[in-house]
């Protein structure tokens, strides 16, 4: 068909174009399907891809005993119970020949136990023929915030929150500012050796960090004493980050020149310029940046673990968490951590999603 | 009309070479004092014994330290090491970062942004929450993997959590969960292909697959290129775009670690520098190689008028 079609294409346009209306309609037909099945299809991948996820979120609801019963369900919940005699009782589906019913154990026994129908508790005890352990007991759901209360105990995270948040704010402001005025140099001003501090810059990106790690980290422990201190995390930021100057650059070159030159014209110098005129229009591409770079702080630990792990008061939240691993190995508890510390990026993406997806979507346009 | 020739000259000169030099000074002091100056610090620490706490006593060696690091029995086993992540991790992650980009591109899909939204997700949680959630679904005993996904294709449960094996598939499956730039990126470069050239080609007989490779494919190159990079940065340890710390137990990428190891454990500056260096070289070979390489693969338009 594609042969064919190929040589003569003029007239399979034309042939596509005359169709019956029943076969148009048929066609409609499948394009709904198809639609159909194609959301389907990215929905179960989707699920799929986040599936670790569900389990986080569910696991850290759950109580501690709910992980060593096999037979519980996936979602948070305990087992039924039924008061009898004073006493909470357990409710389990037993088997009586084909059929089954849901009693509450009143005395388990290794060979037979005695249950009590909670619908029906004045017909008195049934005995039940077999191994209590080996029936499935009846959940309802039941979620703890138990979990949540442990970490606040154990941890300090309002403390480690304020250091996270502190943190990022001021190397956003410093990296900010200082991004913009360079990435404003990179895409408007000529520069000596052309294009080439443009490459170095790019280059800087690929740099790996070990190699630049020892003499620095020698110099800022043990000649500058700042060790124990976010001067090291902090510093360089305010320098500009490569990566960042990169983006804003070519958003800023893709803005019409008229206007800077017009303020220019004015009698503006080029901060004016950049401030008054440039930046109003790049608000976008610098909301995307400034969200970049507090994901980038929020998950940061490479830093904290080389220069903070003397200071826990000083503790950024990731790098917190990271050492709670080794301080309760279980599984509800470390999984209501890991929603901790993933919640407030996760939200903040949600939320800001339509400005910050939409603006690296284009971005990959651009680059 | 004298006036404005003249204003015109005078605005002319604002747009010279030292305005440009001097709003790019932050970047370009940044660059000479934590790039350049340390890495020539480095290679200068690798000629030497340098030692953290006895700095005084420093002589130097020549390239003894390199002489060394060819004898080293690890350094073997680390490039291989380093290898074999690059290939179980990087055409994982380009061929689904393609395949993802694709489907979210196409416009059949609902609610496209969210979609997008959620599966970007992953790329931006912090890597110890994802150390978490990866070795608590993978618990045996109470991982859901083990309890519900396994037992519902009819397989094994899955016992050694700590084996080699589980921790190359560990490795392997979360490198999907870092996609989301190289995604991005991709999806980007999709939805600018012009629909003129699709619907061209689909007048033409092409098929949806045709179009993909035929079309899509070569003209998204210069994404692929760019996320090819962003992984292997990330492979060799490095930090583009979006960091997330260090993943899974240890941290790192053992090349990192070995230095590391040097460094704190042992004090030894002098032979870290040398090993940071040889590393250094290597990325750079690998870059420079891709780089070069791009000239034949990549598509670049400008190039092309």
């Amino acid at each position: 068909m594609s042969d064919q079609t190929s040589q003569r294409p003029g007239r399979s346009a034309t042939t596509r174009s005359v169709t019956t209306p029943s076969k148009y309609v048929s066609l409609r037909n499948w394009e709904v399907l198809g639609t159909a099945v194609f959301n389907i299809f990215v929905f179960t991948l989707l699920i799929v891809y986040l599936f670790p996820m569900l389990y986080m979120l569910t696991t850290s609801f759950m109580e501690g005993y709910q992980l060593g019963d096999r037979n519980a369900p996936i979602y948070p919940s305990r087992q039924t119970d039924f008061e009898y005699d004073g006493k909470a009782r357990k409710i389990y589906t037993v088997p009586f020949g084909d059929e089954t019913r849901e009693l509450a154990l009143v005395s388990p026994g290794r060979k037979s136990s005695e249950f009590i129908d909670p619908q029906n508790p004045e017909a008195g005890l049934i005995t039940w023929e077999g191994n209590w352990r080996q029936l499935i007991g009846v959940y309802e759901f039941h979620a703890t915030w138990d979990n949540f209360s442990i970490l606040f105990r154990a941890l300090r995270l309002p403390q480690m929150l304020r250091n996270t948040l502190l943190l990022a704010l001021i190397t956003e402001v410093g990296v900010l500012f200082s991004s913009i005025v360079v990435a404003y140099g990179f895409a408007r001003f000529p520069l000596p050796g052309g294009d080439l501090l443009f490459y170095l810059l790019i280059a800087t990106i690929l740099i790996p960090e070990k190699v630049t790690l020892i003499p620095t980290y020698f110099i800022y422990a043990r000649v500058l004493g700042w060790d124990g201190t976010w001067l090291p995390i902090m510093l360089p930021f305010f320098f500009g980050n490569a990566i960042y100057i990169f983006l804003l650059r070519q958003n800023f070159k893709s803005i019409p020149k008229d206007l800077d030159e017009a303020a220019m014209l004015d009698g503006a110098g080029p901060i004016r310029t950049l401030f008054s005129v440039v930046l109003p229009q790049s608000w976008p591409v610098v909301i995307t940046v400034s969200l970049l770079h507090f994901f980038f702080m929020w998950n940061e630990t490479r830093q904290a673990a080389l220069y903070l792990s003397t200071r826990r008061d000083l503790s950024p939240i990731s790098f917190g968490i990271q050492n709670f691993q080794s301080l309760a190995p279980i599984q509800n508890q470390l999984q209501a951590s890991a929603l901790l510390i993933m919640i407030v990026p996760v939200l903040i993406l949600i939320f800001s999603q339509r400005h910050f997806m939409r603006n690296l979507i284009i971005t990959g346009s651009e680059g | 009309m004298k006036t404005t020739k003249r204003r015109q000259t005078r605005f002319r000169l604002r747009y010279d070479k030292t305005t440009g030099l001097l709003l790019i000074s932050p970047w370009l002091i940044g660059f000479v004092l934590f790039k350049l100056l340390p890495i020539l610090a480095s290679f200068g620490l690798s000629l030497t014994d340098f030692h953290m706490l006895k700095p005084e006593e420093t002589s130097f060696i020549g390239l003894a330290n390199y002489v060394r690091l060819f004898q080293d029995e690890a350094i073997g086993y680390l490039i291989a090491f380093t290898l074999n992540s690059a290939i179980r991790t990087v055409p994982l992650q380009l061929a689904a970062s393609i395949f993802l980009a694709a489907l979210l591109s196409n416009p059949r899909l609902k609610a496209p942004t969210m979609t997008r939204t959620l599966f970007f997700v992953p790329s931006i949680i912090p890597g110890v929450a994802i150390a978490f959630m990866w070795y608590g679904f993978m618990d045996p005993a109470t991982g859901w993997l083990n309890r519900f996904i396994l037992p519902f294709f009819g397989l094994a449960g899955f016992n050694d959590m700590y084996s080699d094996a589980a921790a190359a598939f560990l490795y392997s499956i979360s490198s999907l969960w870092a996609i989301g730039p190289g995604m991005l990126i991709m999806l980007g470069a999709m939805q600018s292909i012009s629909s003129e050239i699709n619907e061209a080609a689909r007048v033409d007989g092409a098929g949806p697959l045709v179009r993909f490779f035929r079309i899509t494919l070569p003209m998204v190159t210069p994404a692929i290129f760019f996320t090819l990079i962003i992984n292997l940065i990330a492979v060799f340890g490095g930090v583009i775009l979006l960091d997330r710390g260090n993943t899974f137990r240890g941290g790192g990428v053992p090349f990192d670690r070995y230095i590391t190891y040097w460094m704190f454990e042992q004090w030894d500056l002098g032979y870290a520098a040398g090993l940071a260096w040889f590393f250094f070289v290597i990325v750079m070979i690998v870059i420079i190689a891709l780089f070069s390489s791009s000239r034949r693969w990549v598509y670049f338009p400008d190039r092309e008028s």
